[in-house]
């Protein structure tokens, strides 16, 4: 049986997928991952969830449309010559530019 | 084993600092409820008022925009619930059906319809920008799940006011007409902006608690001066007068300004905060409304997926 493994580096941090393990139940399966995801790098805490119990969504699929197809410039912040904002508007416009970026460099990598 | 008491709760209080692993005592869940139902009450009802805009829009890109808020703000309101769920205390069906029913309670603002697009960057800059203000600091709340979700509405809120900013701008570069509408709405909203962050010197029941336990980390008097900081040179940046009352002064000794509390109507804001006022009686009508006419969707997805669960069931 397959268990994805998802690994917390430090509290607070999200938990993110890094493999996955085989194990007959969800006791070895957290035994293993131990093992393998979390010997060398750093972990807080660790995740495994049967592989079965996940459901997938591909950006290639027919009907599958990842926010949509048509261009939608209008909704980030980008968009929006306003000036000097609130210290906070421009961090969430900040997070924005580089979630972008980071959507431009993965549509290039294809 | 007992949940951990209030005493060692308060001393390990700080960012992020607790969550579903956590044995919390019932007064901290219960405080966590009260406040992130509160929040996800405004983001649905926030959305509500402005929904009548994605119809009369001046403009197909406005339109778009608009949609893209309501809808994000929808997505908010759903992120708080499951937050809120986590705390064991009440579940989503049961909040929403609270808000359905009257007895959840939101912001102030959201109980007042918007009666024109010359209304609506009061709501989507000021109020928003309000309420930015105020999310920025729950980054650092101490239930984690909840800081989780303002990580998300931080990241789209930007969107949302800039775009209120830009609507303003365009208003105020307009025809001398254009910028009366204008000074009038604002002048009808700005009481009840100055009031988002409740009455000054904070004699509000429950932030004392809050503060204690990291739920919140910033008091509403000095959110209140932040966000006058910030938004009272762009409300001059648009040729916008601030009236004389209700009266705003800073003090540069105290480094915050004072408004004036006999000038604002603490009367009509209790019964705003009770859901007693007829014009908010009616934007929860409209909740309600809404929510029994789609129930037969929840219905829908709850016999016909079962690999989707309850969980998807939407606020809308």
């Amino acid at each position: 049986m397959r268990w994805e493994v998802f690994r917390q580096e430090k509290k607070k941090d999200y938990h993110v997928h890094v493999g996955d393990v085989h194990a007959p139940n969800a006791e070895m399966a957290k035994q293993y991952a131990q093992v393998m995801h979390a010997r060398r790098k750093p972990a807080n805490s660790l995740w495994v969830v049967p592989k079965e119990s996940i459901e997938t969504v591909e950006a290639d699929d027919h009907d599958v449309a990842m926010g949509g197809l048509t261009q939608r410039e209008y909704r980030w912040a980008t968009n929006y010559n306003t000036g000097e904002m609130a210290e906070e508007i421009q961090e969430s416009e900040a997070e924005q530019v580089e979630a972008e970026r980071e959507r431009k460099k993965a549509a290039g990598d294809q | 084993m007992a949940p951990l008491d209030i005493a060692t709760v308060k001393a390990r209080a700080g960012p992020r600092e607790f969550g579903p692993g956590d044995d919390m005592p019932e007064e901290y869940r219960r405080a966590a409820t009260r406040m992130i139902q509160f929040h996800a009450n405004s983001e649905i009802m926030g959305a509500y008022i402005e929904r009548p805009y994605i119809r009369q829009a001046p403009s197909l890109d406005r339109k778009l925009a608009v949609s893209a808020q309501v809808q994000d703000e929808i997505g908010h309101g759903q992120l708080l619930y499951r937050a809120a769920e986590n705390l064991g205390i009440k579940t989503r069906e049961q909040m929403l059906d609270e808000l359905a029913n009257g007895e959840g309670k939101f912001l102030n603002c959201f109980h007042y319809p918007i009666n024109s697009w010359y209304e609506l960057p009061m709501i989507m800059f000021f109020v928003d920008g309000a309420a930015m203000r105020r999310q920025a600091t729950l980054k650092r709340t101490s239930w984690e799940p909840y800081a989780h979700a303002i990580d998300k509405i931080c990241f789209e809120e930007g969107f949302h006011i800039k775009h209120g900013e830009d609507i303003l701008r365009e208003i105020a570069s307009g025809s001398s007409h254009d910028r009366e509408l204008l000074q009038e709405a604002f002048e009808k909203w700005w009481p009840r902006i100055l009031q988002f962050f409740g009455p000054t010197n904070d004699q509000s029941v429950h932030g004392g608690f809050a503060m204690d336990v990291g739920l919140k980390t910033m008091t509403n008097d000095d959110l209140r001066t932040a966000f006058l900081n910030a938004y009272l040179p762009k409300a001059e940046k648009y040729g916008l007068e601030i009236p004389d009352t209700p009266h705003v002064e800073y003090d540069a000794e105290a480094d915050r300004y004072e408004v004036a509390e006999e000038d604002l109507d603490w009367e009509e804001f209790g019964e705003v905060a009770r859901n007693e006022d007829p014009t908010g009686a009616e934007q929860i009508n409209k909740r309600h409304r809404r929510q029994a006419a789609v129930e037969w969707v929840r219905e829908a997805i709850v016999d016909d997926s079962p690999g989707v669960g309850t969980t998807s069931a939407a606020a809308d």
